[in-house]
């Protein structure tokens, strides 16, 4: 099987997708692109509908025999079906269950929250020809607010308790366990993935939580998410950000 | 073999996903249908199976689940009978692909043209008391922003504007993705499928100027595709509102622009 990886830093989905493609033993050829540059939509399939309207935002693309597949969460379940090695992913169907609902808290709450108070530590060096192709209304208004440095007090609160949210509930979750899902899964990539560069901008959220703090040690030292982290190249990969997944428009 | 429970409002939307997904798998459940008309998704009785009170829920055995579309991958997994889901791995990228876009990007926008012309005018007649205690017994804050704005009719011009904006690009890629095959997400029926005529059942009804059979022919080909089969009459059937008898526009052999304007 033919595999491209377009990723960017180390980071948020990139993070994920790169990890899992090392766990899972599995060939591809890296592409670096500088997603905080917008160098997404420069690609030749930028304007594919499942990249240009991808939820995730600005996230890796993996082209699969000229197929371009977004969104981390489910390229890494790809990648564990066609993969080598242990699975990502509990055998049993309500272990699957789990993994899928706890990704999907994840992917809609945590995810749009950390994109949106990374985004305003680390703002993304827009390229301004490049951001004249982007395919989507609605990523091109992300992109216009954080250049104008337009950050809603109300939304960087509502984050901000998103991310102590998510802590405090992987806290509770790894009361008696190594991993969230039991076995190392895409259930800690992920997880690991969007808060790990949160702890430098909301600490009082990993404060007198230890079995947080600690399973991030975990996870940062799990070989593949190492073999992932070594590909950086920048300094501190966890300040990478760019336009991330949308905040919930209603309810 | 476990009993299955499941908590559901219409076949419409969040509720419909599982309801179907059981009826294609053949497995029998008991129906628990909770108004959510009247609120009582945000009933204790409710609260003490999903505290979240949100809707659907499922039982089986002991397990509570919620979160409809993992149910949905749950009861293909968990339940033997056809499977929904394809046996390729990039189809399965696929079908997941689209449910992420239809729960989190499109689905919204329907549901907030939806609420404001069929949910909020048919709550907000009840007694201003009532419905004030009804949005404070929410337990999620988002839930409670939500059914404000649909009650009081607060959705701004800007919102609507944007609604109405997605949902025209979001028929116009679903036309563009069911001329390429002959199911949304596989050349297999599949969870994909079913979300997306939870979605858009009714559409040739809702929106006659943009989906009708000379605009678009492969989402009418589908859609009456879908509802010819007999876990969808079924679950249908099952229906209790004028909003789901909307899918009898699918009788229609055809539905052309000038009977659309």
């Amino acid at each position: 099987m033919n595999m491209t990886l377009y990723h960017g830093e180390p980071n948020g989905p990139s993070l994920t997708v790169l990890a899992t493609l090392f766990a899972k033993q599995l060939q591809a050829t890296l592409v670096p692109i500088d997603l905080a540059r917008g160098e997404r939509h420069a690609l030749a399939f930028a304007r594919e509908p499942q990249v240009a309207q991808s939820v995730e935002g600005e996230g890796p693309v993996l082209v699969v025999e000229e197929e371009a597949m977004t969104d981390s969460v489910f390229i890494a379940c790809f990648l564990d079906d066609v993969g080598q090695g242990a699975a990502l992913r509990p055998a049993d169907a309500l272990g699957r269950w789990e993994t899928m609902t706890w990704c999907r808290q994840m992917i809609e709450r945590t995810a749009p929250a950390a994109a949106y108070l990374g985004c305003r530590a680390h703002p993304p060096r827009a390229d301004a020809a490049l951001l004249q192709k982007i395919g989507s209304t609605d990523v091109r208004a992300r992109w216009e607010l954080i250049g104008a440095g337009e950050f809603s007090e109300q939304q960087l609160a509502d984050s901000t308790t998103k991310i102590h949210q998510a802590a405090e509930k992987i806290e509770a979750r790894l009361q008696g366990r190594q991993w969230l899902m039991g076995g190392f899964s895409i259930a800690d990539l992920e997880s690991y993935a969007w808060l790990a560069g949160m702890v430098p901008l909301v600490p009082a959220a990993f404060a007198g939580r230890p079995r947080t703090r600690e399973w991030l040690e975990r996870v940062k030292a799990h070989p593949a998410v190492a073999q992932a982290l070594a590909r950086a190249r920048t300094a501190d990969p966890a300040a990478s950000w760019s336009v991330g997944p949308e905040i919930n428009r209603w309810g | 073999m476990h009993s299955v429970t499941l908590y559901h409002w219409e076949p419409n939307a969040n509720s419909g996903k599982p309801m179907l997904a059981l009826m294609e798998k053949g497995v029998a459940f008991n129906s628990h249908y909770l108004d959510l008309l009247n609120f009582d998704q945000h009933k204790p009785q409710y609260l003490a199976i999903n505290p979240q009170g949100t809707i659907p829920a499922m039982l089986h055995g002991e397990r509570v689940l919620t979160e409809s579309t993992a149910i949905m991958e749950y009861v293909d997994e968990a339940f033997p009978g056809p499977p929904l889901m394809p046996a390729d791995a990039r189809d399965r990228w696929r079908v997941r692909w689209w449910m992420k876009l239809m729960d989190q990007w499109l689905g919204p926008s329907f549901s907030m043209i939806g609420w404001s012309v069929f949910v909020g005018p048919a709550v907000r007649s009840k007694d201003p008391q009532e419905l004030k205690a009804a949005i404070e017994r929410i337990p999620l804050p988002e839930r409670r922003v939500a059914w404000r704005k649909a009650i009081h009719g607060e959705f701004s011009t800007e919102e609507m504007q944007e609604s109405r904006r997605r949902v025209t690009l979001g028929i116009r890629m679903l036309e563009e993705e069911l001329a390429k095959r002959p199911w949304l997400a596989s050349n297999q029926y599949s969870l994909a499928d079913i979300n997306g005529f939870n979605l858009a059942y009714a559409l040739p009804l809702s929106q006659p100027t943009l989906s009708n059979d000379e605009l678009t022919p492969n989402i009418l080909r589908w859609l009456r595709a879908i509802y010819a089969r007999p876990a969808t009459k079924a679950c249908w059937a099952m229906g209790r509102t004028s909003m789901v008898k909307r899918v009898a526009i699918l009788e229609q052999p055809h539905i052309g622009q000038a009977q659309a304007t």
